[in-house]
């Protein structure tokens, strides 16, 4: 090959070419994307997470949670994520326009997180609720959702007590068929273990995934929670175990999330992508309605 | 020894690994050698030939056959985005919404979106959520709520005499449109007793653009810069319909609390 | 010891070749020459060097660190810094930057010389390029031990380390633009291309991805785009280039032979710049994406066929009859072993980015698998070849031990081998038990723990034959090597192999 200006040419042209099919042109059709809302402006989706939850994502992207961790759901004709209950539909651009870092994730072995905001059952979808007496971190909470129960309506319970300070969380957890009044008496824990999927557990499950799931391979991130003699009384975000835990800290001594594992929770939390969206189909209830925000049930 | 366009091939020496050759040398040859058909070539490379066309061939098909049409909405790869009936829902939807006026449809959009913290009656929690009926802020220019809505606000802050310490208001501007902060700006200054004027589109967006740069919230001090009465610039008549509102107006005398 | 070739006679001189009785005066100055550029690139190439095997070391005991993590979750579960997101991004991060990348560089900052045949200008220039890149590395991987990992894959180094690199880059890259504007003769040999194209193209690719993902961060998963993009063309832009190139320089170079074809090195070289930079994509197959640009990069790696047959064909049509040399040559070996890696690396990339294999082994760790089999199998044991064959030539002396580089390359390759086997056979066990949605997901992570334990097997040998490699290297620094006019054989040398 003679002469170099061919050779740099061509080098420059192979790639501009590249970054014209791959980034350009795809950054045209997905990437100014806004929330899809109702025609009069209600029910928006996706609303940009705020205060802790945003500040979990670094948490989790810092730690690598995505190396083992999805968050993507595929559709039907590929893999088995919707009949895994991953969720109810595939993921869609859409979904992300407000992530940064973006974690889709390349392997799994763990689960898919694409829903786990939106997997607590129905009892206790009042859990992240901020309680009366807890200092909100963030405005607004409820943004583009289904009107949530007041803040202030929402006992505060055992479940709710540890989890005060995510209100983020309840605002991307649409629950419409919460009564905003009902009060939350229902059970935190069966046999010493909270329910799956409340705050309390994801704290259980980071502090000891073995204690939850017996053949977990999640490393545990025990250095998020800080082990310190009780001063007065037990702090009311303390993990709660049962006596016969062998992870009970000694008498005296208790085991609290620090500001870093209560934003990984929230931001956990906060990851829902149960919201109908019109471009794609969702498994139980096909999008046709021209408002099928509302669909959620 | 520039000179020399063609320097002489030197021994190879089996395995020798040391300086035998230059391979620049070696690859001045090779340029020379091109010229002529080498035996063996031909059927090789007829091969490869044939190979570079099965490549090209499926390459092309794959493209061809999982290409969703090359529409960014088309995720599935055998297409099927259903874009007919988008469209269709959307035109009939738009003739629904110009038949609500402003305030109605600022209504909606309140209740969705700020009722939760604000509260429907306008009056926020004591302590956390700030008042809208009646605020300082909402009842002057249309410059400050303008503002706050679209960049949100954040600290301690203080209306009607209260104190509200650690409020935080998230901003809109990436979740509402122009016309929709429009409307639910027109309805707080009109509900509970509120005395503003409306707030058109126009606006807005004027303002949006003014604040593009800004990526924080406000706080306090910033909003307290801002002259009370302050308008937005281009303001529209009152209850005006959208399309009315493109003709510029002379800014509204700004309605005194 | 460029003295020691000047003896032997012809045998396949081409007729133009045959020239006047001033030849041996001519190689003379050639040798003299080469000589000088050798002496000019010692100080920057080791450094290079040294630099690189030092990561090297740190990142094998971070992998091995990592993979035990994986059967063995609850060690140190208390250390922030160990926990097991950390160590693989680090180790991962180690490898690219720290690695293979110096490695790299100091290779092609050693062939550039030689084939522009142009001693080294300003070494200053190189040796403070490296520093800056050593310190770029240091700062990236303690960013992302401290917990500063920015979450894309393969560009985890916080954004303030992504800078130095980019600072030290430029540097190094200044100095390739110099040895190219002062270049003698007027042909540009196959691996200058490669080399050339790959130090253009990566600050492209760098500073195009810093600026989309941090300075004007693109949309949601438009991200995610941005990001594969970069991590694809690191591996095929970047490292495969001067993987190439210096595979299109050894082998003709250690068995004196011209390269086979002109035309195949031309046609393999543009159709891979072509379509090698337009793969990717195929990594986020069925993800929230627009399904041409999935295909695209599928249909694009498929077309890659096309410049790894032009290019496996070309070496092995070059090396016919010289494979027994691969008996004796340390640089032979670990190069062919590389470039035959290159061609199944291409094959299985294509098999596993078919949408029909995909769905099964997509978010398994066959796509671990895939890494090791283009940065080890390949890029690995290629850049082992160039150095034993540079390094003697830098230091003035031979290598020690002929054991101790028979031993390196039987434990490399039967360690890449095991673990590209046990991740390829595990993820598709992994794959084929996660998509069955009878059973529960544990199960599906717990069909891949034997392979995993396999792989922290193949991680011991890989562990042995770096230190193994680091010691040999350590004596040549050292200037313990042997002092002889003959290189050192793997095996004692028969007449006949010799002369084929």
């Amino acid at each position: 090959m003679k002469g170099l200006l061919p050779l740099f040419l061509g080098i420059l042209g192979t790639f501009a070419f590249s970054w014209t099919g791959l980034i350009f042109i795809p950054n045209l059709q997905i990437g100014h994307l806004d929330p899809q809302m109702e025609e009069d402006g209600t029910d928006a989706y996706p609303a940009p997470k705020s205060g802790m939850a945003e500040r979990g994502r670094h948490i989790y992207a810092a730690n690598g949670c995505d190396y083992c961790h999805s968050q993507q759901v595929r559709a039907d004709y590929a893999g088995s994520d919707l009949d895994r209950k991953w969720g109810e539909r595939r993921s869609a651009p859409r979904d992300y326009i407000f992530e940064h870092p973006v974690l889709l994730g390349k392997m799994r072995m763990g689960p898919d997180l694409a829903n786990v905001g939106h997997r607590p059952p129905v009892t206790d979808q009042n859990a992240p609720a901020p309680s009366a007496t807890a200092a909100p971190t963030t405005g607004a909470p409820g943004a583009g959702t289904s009107p949530t129960p007041p803040p202030a309506a929402a006992p505060a319970t055992a479940a709710a007590s540890q989890t005060t300070s995510a209100p983020p969380a309840a605002a991307q957890n649409p629950t419409p068929s919460a009564s905003p009044t009902a009060p939350n008496e229902t059970v935190t824990a069966i046999n010493g273990v909270p329910i799956p999927y409340t705050e309390a557990w994801h704290h259980r499950h980071l502090y000891n995934p073995r204690s939850i799931t017996l053949d977990s391979d999640m490393p545990a991130f025990r250095f998020l929670y800080e082990k310190r003699q009780v001063s007065g009384q037990v702090s009311a975000d303390a993990l709660n175990f049962e006596s016969s835990s062998p992870d009970a800290p000694p008498a005296g001594w208790e085991i609290v999330p620090t500001y870093d594992a209560k934003c990984l929770v929230a931001y956990l939390m906060s990851l829902d992508q149960s919201h109908a969206l019109k471009e794609v189909k969702t498994a139980a209830a096909p999008a046709s309605s021209p408002a099928p925000g509302k669909a959620v049930k | 020894m520039n000179e020399n366009p063609s320097p002489p091939k030197r021994v190879r020496q089996g395995m020798d690994y040391g300086e035998t050759q230059e391979v620049q040398d070696t690859h001045a040859a090779i340029q020379r050698e091109k010229l002529e058909p080498r035996a063996g070539l031909e059927p090789l490379s007829l091969w490869l030939i044939a190979l570079y066309g099965l490549a090209v061939f499926f390459g092309g098909a794959y493209l061809g056959r999982y290409s969703g049409d090359f529409s960014g909405d088309g995720l599935d790869p055998l297409g099927g985005a259903q874009r007919s009936k988008k469209t269709g829902a959307a035109g009939a939807a738009a003739t629904q919404v110009a038949e609500l006026s402003p305030a109605d449809r600022g209504k909606k959009i309140f209740s969705a979106n700020c009722a939760t913290c604000h509260q429907m009656t306008g009056l926020g929690v004591a302590g956390q959520y700030p008042p809208l009926a009646g605020s300082e802020i909402v009842n002057g220019g249309t410059r400050r709520p303008a503002m706050i809505v679209l960049k949100g606000l954040t600290g301690p802050l203080t209306v009607k005499g209260q104190h509200f310490g650690s409020a935080v208001m998230q901003p809109w501007e990436k979740t509402l449109n122009d016309q929709k902060i429009a409307d639910v700006l027109t309805f707080v200054r009109q509900e509970w007793g509120n005395t503003g004027g409306p707030v058109s589109p126009e606006q807005i967006s004027a303002l949006r653009k003014e604040l593009a740069g800004r990526a924080d919230s406000w706080t306090e001090p910033d909003i307290l810069a801002v002259p009370e009465t302050a308008e937005l610039p281009g303001g529209a008549a009152a209850g005006a319909a959208p399309n009315e509102q493109s003709k510029p107006a002379a800014p509204t005398p700004a309605p005194k609390t | 010891m460029e003295s020691m070739t000047t003896t032997g006679t012809a045998t396949s001189r081409p007729p133009e070749a045959q020239r006047s009785s001033e030849q041996v005066t001519q190689t003379e100055i050639e040798n003299v020459e080469r000589a000088l550029i050798d002496a000019s690139t010692r100080v920057p190439v080791l450094m290079f060097y040294t630099s690189a095997i030092v990561w090297l070391l740190l990142g094998t005991l971070l992998a091995g660190f990592a993979s035990f993590k994986l059967h063995s979750p609850d060690m140190f579960s208390g250390i922030s810094f160990l926990t097991f997101g950390r160590v693989r991004a680090a180790h991962m991060n180690m490898m690219v930057y720290g690695w293979a990348s110096m490695a790299g560089m100091g290779t092609a900052i050693w062939l550039m010389a030689r084939l522009c045949r142009t001693t080294l200008r300003h070494p200053l220039l190189l040796v403070t390029g490296a520093a800056f890149w050593n310190f770029g590395v240091l700062l990236g991987v303690g960013g992302i031990l401290a917990g500063d990992s920015t979450g894309y894959e393969w560009f985890e180094f916080p954004a303030y380390a992504g800078v130095v690199i980019f600072v030290a880059y430029l540097l190094v890259m200044s100095w390739a633009v110099l040895m190219f504007r002062f270049r003698r003769g007027d042909t540009i040999y196959i691996t200058q291309w490669y080399l050339l194209a790959a130090f253009l193209w990566f600050p492209w690719m760098y500073g195009a991805t810093q600026v989309m993902l941090f300075v004007v961060p693109v949309q949601g998963v438009m991200q995610a785009v941005v990001s594969w993009w970069y991590a694809n063309n690191l591996m095929f832009l970047w490292l495969g280039s001067i993987g190439l190139g210096t595979v299109y320089y050894m082998i003709p170079k250690v068995i004196g032979r011209p390269v086979y074809s002109y035309n195949l090195a031309t046609i393999g070289f543009w159709t891979y710049a072509l379509f090698a930079s337009w793969t990717g994509m195929q990594r986020l197959i069925d993800g929230p994406f627009p399904a041409w640009m999935i295909t695209a990069s599928i249909a694009a790696t498929i077309l890659c066929i096309i410049p790894v047959a032009t290019v496996g064909l070309n070496h092995h049509m070059t090396m016919r009859g010289y494979f027994p040399l691969m008996r004796y040559s340390p640089t032979l070996r670990f190069t062919v072993f590389g470039a035959i890696s290159y061609t199944a690396f291409s094959i299985v990339g294509v098999i596993i980015s078919l949408r029909s294999m995909a769905r099964i082994v997509q978010f398994t760790q066959v796509s671990v698998a895939y890494s090791h089999l283009g940065l080890y199998a390949f890029f690995t044991m290629v850049m082992f070849g160039s150095m034993y064959y540079i390094v003697p030539r830098l230091v003035g002396c031979e290598w020690r031990y002929a054991s101790l580089i028979k031993l390196h390359f039987w434990s490399s390759a039967y360690g890449v081998g095991l673990m590209v086997l046990m991740l390829l056979v595990g993820g598709l066990v992994q794959g084929l038990s996660m998509n069955d949605a009878t059973l529960s997901f544990t199960e599906s992570t717990q069909s891949v723990l034997p392979y995993l334990r396999g792989r922290s097997l193949s991680g011991v040998l890989l562990t042995a034959s770096h230190f193994i490699f680091a010691f040999h290297f350590g004596l040549m620094l050292l200037g313990l090597g042997r002092t002889a006019s003959v290189p050192t054989f793997l095996n004692p040398v028969e007449p006949e192999d010799v002369h084929p």
